[in-house]
């Protein structure tokens, strides 16, 4: 108890409140633009904290982290742009809501279940951090391959009614995560002698135009339709406690799911998000809404993506190991302000593990005020006429993906997913699944050739791993699911055929 | 015959065939391993299958006349000009390029020319702000 009431004190100074308000502040602007990565934002500004104490160092570095995510999901809403890559299972039912003149309920929705999100994955954090941390721990390549696999079988799923369509574009999102050098052996595939070419096909700029470029020239060629939607009303910014009650499942289930895909090491809030508006479409009697502008789908995907910082958090702090860049990061910040992430963390300083606690608290109920104040002016970006909105959108998006890494190859590769983007949608072919496709391939890839380096080659003995069991389990469940849910659906009808007796 | 599901179907199969014989030329693994061709040729047949599946479903389905993209010549117009501009990267004077770039654009679809020019140049002006003198990334 002295401890936890240590910790809470040494953020109450108003200069530690003030670096996490400036954080938090700066990390939405990074996630509301495309392009611009929690990555980016926190190892930009990680030299500014070298002068500062580290309560108010990391305030700054919390604030940052736990603002770009929620914040991407702004973007992903209004204009369907991913802010962050955590955010494009947000695009899918929030911009079908501002279609229905419902922006304003999509932020609060997004403000209010990803500070649900960061709250539930903190409480695993500050009480189950040690067991999320050692279960995190037992993963190797085989049982990231299971999780791989699991993600790559949503493809159908997330394919909104055109499975076949679905599944090829992740087909297709597999092959072009095939560029690059091979993993194991550094063997340059379809690479055709370009050197830009060795480190694979960026996803941020690919996503950057699939989702942006494509959209802009697909609103430009349904130009009448654009401008009577324009029209459409804000509504609405908080949810009807009915609402609020018929989404509690999906974003408390999402906040679960997303917190022990986070505290995996590589494995973020993109797939978290996706494996949890998955789960929920599954497990919703209203599942047929998702994709089209569902609370709960919504709910699931912002809650998710957002449990993924705490989660990473855990793994981090507990182990001293990086979940992602941000972290790997955070880690040497701390390092260099003498503060040395792992399990003697908890054991020495319990302390300072709490003061993070509680920046991450208040740096998540910060972001929902900026979240719900800010969803009415921010949904206003929807009157202003559709061309500028598109000129700014295709100027951010080009430099954004140029930003990456100074490199012109990430801008031809956004403008071609453009045009390609465009094309999909025309010929309704979604681009969900190609997505998840580009993310999970080099994950799939790698992990199951060490786990068979590791068993010598043998298959089988993969199997006697129990985790890695679950996974295909539940992977063989999500392919089975449509074809169980179709033959539920007809012995419902047949039974209300059959007339009473 | 549904024209878009053929089109696609018969280039995504092609890709597929393409992916099957590019990674048989791929080195093979030793001991019983995947070499650097395994994946592509999974991966190929995978995506030959399922576009086979959709090319006949194209062949078979009920025509839905040609395939057709509303203010195609608008669209085409943008994508040239964006490949110029692209064409055009880091050849100097950022803030004015991009400036001119985006009042040509927003020209064309429709906007006043003072207005446009306006809104371009404060636009890249801030977009140079932000990225260049605020984030470090060169901008030229």
């Amino acid at each position: 108890m002295a401890e936890i009431l240590a910790g809470l004190s040494a953020v109450l100074a108003w200069q530690v409140l003030g670096f996490l308000a400036i954080g938090v502040c700066l990390g939405a602007v990074f996630g509301a633009l495309p392009g611009l990565t929690a990555t980016m934002g926190v190892a930009l500004l990680t030299p500014l904290t070298f002068w500062v104490s580290p309560e108010q160092g990391l305030a700054m570095l919390l604030g940052i982290y736990c603002g770009t995510i929620p914040s991407g999901g702004i973007p992903a809403i209004l204009i369907n742009v991913p802010g962050t890559p955590a955010s494009i299972a947000a695009s899918w039912d929030g911009y079908a809501l501002t279609r229905k003149g419902q922006a304003g309920l999509a932020l609060g929705i997004n403000a209010l279940a990803s500070t649900t999100g960061q709250l539930t994955s903190i409480a695993f954090l500050a009480f189950l951090a040690f067991p999320i941390a050692s279960f995190a721990l037992r993963f190797g390549p085989a049982e990231y391959f299971g999780l791989t696999l699991l993600g790559v079988s949503l493809m159908a799923g997330v394919s909104g009614g055109h499975v076949l369509k679905g599944v090829l574009s992740g087909t297709l999102g597999l092959a072009l995560a095939l560029v690059g050098l091979d993993p194991m052996t550094a063997y340059p595939r379809y690479t055709f002698g370009m050197s830009e070419f060795l480190d694979g096909i960026s996803f941020v700029p690919v996503m950057i135009g699939l989702f942006g470029l494509g959209e802009v020239l697909v609103q430009i060629s349904d130009r009448q339709s654009v401008r009577a939607s324009a029209a459409a009303a804000i509504g609405r910014v908080l949810p009807r406690i009915a609402d609020a009650k018929r989404m509690a499942r999906a974003t408390f289930s999402g906040a679960a799911v997303g917190t022990m895909v986070g505290a995996i090491p590589a494995a973020g809030g993109d797939i978290g998000a996706v494996i949890a508006w998955e789960q929920a479409r599954r497990t919703s009697s209203d599942g047929d809404s998702f994709g089209k502008g569902s609370l709960s789908g919504l709910a699931a995907s912002c809650s998710a993506c957002n449990a993924a910082i705490g989660g990473g958090m855990t793994t981090m702090l507990t182990l001293g190991i990086p979940g992602d860049a941000v972290s790997a990061i955070l880690i040497g910040a701390l390092l260099i302000h003498g503060i040395q992430p792992g399990p003697l963390l908890f054991a020495n300083n319990q302390a300072f593990v709490f003061s993070i606690v509680f920046l991450m608290i208040f740096a998540s109920l910060l972001i929902m005020v900026i979240g719900i104040l800010g969803a009415k002016p921010l949904a206003k970006v929807l009157s202003i006429p559709a061309p500028w909105l598109w000129a700014g959108i295709i100027v951010f998006g080009t430099v954004g993906a140029y930003a990456l890494n100074n490199a012109v190859t990430d801008v031809w590769a956004m403008y071609v997913a453009g045009v390609a983007g465009f094309l999909f949608r025309k010929t309704q072919i979604p681009l969900g699944p190609l997505v998840l496709g580009l993310i999970l391939g080099p994950l799939m890839e790698s992990n199951l050739r060490r786990a068979l380096i590791l068993s010598r080659g043998d298959w089988s003995a993969m199997l006697t791993r129990p985790i890695l069991l679950v996974f295909l389990a539940a992977t063989l469940l999500s392919l089975l699911w449509p074809l169980i849910r179709a033959r539920r659906g007809a012995a419902k009808r047949s039974q209300g055929r059959i007339p009473d007796a | 015959m549904r024209h878009a599901d053929t089109i696609c179907g018969a280039l995504l199969a092609a890709l597929g065939c393409g992916l099957i014989v590019s990674g048989a030329a791929f080195p093979a693994g030793a001991g019983g391993l995947p070499g650097a061709g395994f994946f592509p040729q999974a991966i190929g047949a995978l995506m030959a299958l399922l576009a086979a599946a959709l090319l006949l479903r194209g062949l078979r389905g009920r025509s839905e006349g040609p395939f057709s993209i509303a203010n195609m010549r608008e669209v085409a117009v943008i994508a040239a000009l964006l490949l110029a501009y692209l064409l055009l990267w880091g050849s100097g004077w950022f803030v004015v390029r991009t400036a001119v770039f985006l009042a040509i654009m927003l020209s064309l679809l429709g906007q006043r020319w003072i207005p446009a020019l306006g809104y371009a140049s404060a636009l890249a002006v801030l977009v140079y702000l932000a990225f260049d003198a605020g984030l470090n990334v060169t901008l030229e």
